[in-house]
């Protein structure tokens, strides 16, 4: 990850290398690729390495780890309610994963920051939050000050932007886009962020009943926190894996390290989408080493024209698969909940 | 239209279009007759007094119904349709804004003067709620709850919830397993009355395999409506997660239809109840010892309807301690009889009121 972005050839090296070692390494994965008939000495793509589904990661019988679950140092749980299955992601070290970040904020370009304001829970209050860890590892390499506004019962007290941003000193917000919901809700007037200030807002509005277009989200920014678009960055990743993907802005792609690539799948083919058309999006995570570098997800998105002929495609992310959670009869008047 | 003669005349002759026979089954005016004075006692009791002990009554219909539709399939929205038109309200119906061609397009087939007693809508505004004086909702938990703070405490609310159904086969697979596959096939597991999963007394992997093979068989006759993008990756999904579960479970097995998102059939060792993701994946498990919600987990509360194969009434009584609402033969979960009390309601004693004199 340090030094020259990953090239195409290489990427395509490691990713087979990595296949196999977790081939080797991590059973109930290999039971799987057996399954597909599917083993790395007949592999030399890595378009062609099995991708699993985020819910073979809710399986605590079959833990996806290279290493003995017993060597576990960090376990990262997705989001989810008391009756439903959590996935789990084990981590032997989180040396790697927060490499991860680091290295992609740096190969993306994103900003610099010294003074944080987190409405993420701060990581030993959300030790299972792999957002909260991510947040725990920028701050901690950035920032020369660093607030947590949201407690451990996940009550926001907004009274640190208004204190920093009357200092005049520029300030980086992250927080869930639900996070930042409640915020401007909690805000008795608007605060005017000074010049240089921005956001990462990542997440949707999962389990929840509220649904806010992007460009309704960012022109709550702008009249709340007098935040343009250009100053909003969106962070898309998931427990799953160990790298983000990052857009800045209302109309601009999500772009990944390079040590990432991604393909859109034609659902009824299960083929590669035809450019333009929406599919599902299949991660592929170098970082990943050790649980399982493809991922398969119920998000739909869609190649973004791009100029690149080689490194991760940029891609327009659609959202959450409607059909992701299943249902039984009667979804259609599902559109009296919508405001 | 004042006699209720009358609409039953208009009624029969409109469920006797194929457009809607294909929906309704087949409807007749006797039928109309008989079901009115089964539910209200008598089939001139909205036009006329009759005595009700030492009272005279006579049931009164609200005035103005809105049904409120979802567009999963149609079966439910001219059940609803038909029972407010037979006992002789203005029907309002509310139909998703993707809309329910299979509703709309055969309305304008209806007699003029039941065409006349109905409205369709693919929004409502405020007057349509207040003219409203009975609601009959079909939607999601959260939709229903989202409906029922818009009730006004005069309007009579029937609300239909989330639903599904299951089937219960103890004997003789091989004609079970063909009716299961059209009890699962059938509008594509779109409807609260089709089947999720099926318990199997026995050895239940052998019968998941029959059942494959049945709904291969159906798929060929009668293939599968087109999938949309979610349904298609909701499916996929379904399968690698199964497939990675059975390539490391010998107690999972899963049966797919080949190149093709046609059918699906998983044999889960789990006696859970599981929402499939529809469109035709159905889950095989072994009947529990104790088959009750407790082992069949919180889905069950949500249960419609039982499938039971061989079916008689001792069986049928055998799980009458489950929450559903509805036990029949399998192979007949998507055609309710004309009586049968939908989610519990008396489909025609609910919607009406009653006026006394004595």
């Amino acid at each position: 990850m340090h030094g020259s972005p990953v090239c195409d050839t290489d990427f395509n090296s490691l990713a087979v290398q990595v296949f196999a070692h977790q081939y080797e390494h991590n059973i109930p994965y290999q039971n799987y690729c057996i399954s597909l008939d599917i083993h790395p000495d007949k592999l030399a793509r890595w378009q062609d390495i099995p991708a699993l589904p985020t819910d073979a990661f809710k399986l605590p019988s079959h833990p996806l780890t290279t290493f003995p679950l017993k060597e576990t140092r960090k376990t990262f749980l997705t989001s989810g309610t008391t009756t439903e299955s959590r996935g789990m992601h084990h981590f032997a070290s989180t040396g790697l994963y927060d490499q991860s970040i680091l290295s992609a904020w740096h190969e993306l370009r994103l900003p610099c920051f010294e003074h944080a304001i987190s409405l993420i829970p701060h990581p030993d209050h959300a030790p299972d939050s792999s957002l909260s860890h991510m947040m725990g590892v920028l701050s901690g390499h950035f920032a020369t000050s660093s607030s947590w506004i949201t407690d451990e019962s996940g009550t926001l007290d907004p009274g640190d932007i208004a204190r920093a941003a009357s200092a005049g000193r520029p300030i980086a917000l992250f927080g869930t886009a639900l996070s930042f919901l409640h915020l401007f809700r909690s805000l008795e007037k608007p605060i005017a962020l000074p010049e240089g200030s921005w956001a990462m807002e990542t997440g949707g509005y999962k389990g929840t009943r509220h649904e806010l277009s992007k460009k309704e989200l960012y022109e709550l920014f702008e009249h709340h926190l007098s935040l343009k678009p250009e100053s909003l960055i969106n962070e898309y990743s998931m427990t799953e894996l160990s790298s983000q993907f990052y857009t800045r802005g209302l109309n601009s792609p999500h772009n990944g390290p390079s040590w990432t690539r991604i393909r859109i799948i034609d659902p009824i083919t299960n083929t590669d989408a035809e450019p333009g058309k929406a599919g599902h999006l299949v991660i592929y995570d170098l970082a990943n080493i050790d649980s399982v570098m493809a991922v398969r997800t119920q998000d739909l998105a869609l190649l973004a024209d791009s100029n690149l002929d080689h490194g991760p495609h940029p891609f327009k992310l659609l959202g959450r698969d409607p059909s992701a959670l299943p249902r039984g009869c009667s979804r259609s008047s599902d559109e009296f909940l919508t405001p | 239209m004042s006699l209720t003669e009358d609409r039953i005349q208009l009624l029969a002759q409109a469920c006797s279009l194929d457009e809607v026979r294909k929906w309704t089954g087949n409807i007749s005016s006797g039928d109309l007759r008989a079901w009115l004075e089964s539910e209200l006692g008598s089939a001139t009791i909205l036009d006329e007094f009759h005595p009700h002990g030492p009272l005279l009554s006579k049931a009164i219909a609200p005035e103005t119904i809105l049904h409120i539709v979802s567009g999963n399939t149609a079966h439910a929205a001219f059940q609803s349709l038909i029972r407010g038109l037979l006992i002789g309200s203005h029907n309002l119906v509310k139909v998703p804004s993707a809309g329910l061609p299979e509703l709309t397009d055969a309305i304008p087939l209806f007699p003029d003067a039941l065409r006349q007693m109905i409205e369709i809508h693919t929004s409502l505004s405020d007057e349509h709620w207040s003219d409203a004086n009975a609601v009959v909702a079909i939607g999601s938990d959260a939709s229903i709850e989202a409906i029922q703070a818009r009730i006004e405490p005069h309007q009579t609310f029937i609300p239909h919830s989330h639903k599904l159904s299951i089937g219960l086969v103890h004997d003789d697979f091989e004609t079970a397993a063909a009716l299961a596959a059209r009890d699962v096939s059938l509008y594509n597991q779109r409807g609260c009355l089709s089947l999720h999963a099926i318990y199997v007394s026995g050895d239940s992997n052998s019968f998941a395999g029959m059942l494959a093979t049945e709904m291969e068989a159906y798929a060929h006759n009668d293939p599968p409506a087109t999938l949309t993008n979610s349904e298609a990756g909701a499916i996929r999904n379904l399968r690698e997660a199964v497939r990675f579960q059975a390539a490391n479970d010998p107690g999972l097995k899963l049966w797919e239809s080949e190149e093709s998102l046609d059918w699906t059939v998983i044999h889960d060792p789990s006696p859970e109840l599981k929402l499939s993701c529809l469109n035709r994946c159905v889950y095989v498990k072994a009947l529990p010892d104790t088959f009750d919600v407790r082992t069949l987990g919180a889905e069950s509360k949500h249960l419609s309807t039982i499938a039971l194969h061989p079916f008689d009434q001792a069986k049928a009584l055998a799980v009458e301690h489950l929450p559903a609402h509805r036990i029949c033969p399998m192979g007949q979960s998507q055609e309710p009889s004309l009586y049968w009390h939908h989610d519990g309601f008396a489909p025609l004693a609910s919607l009406v009121k009653w006026k006394d004199i004595g």
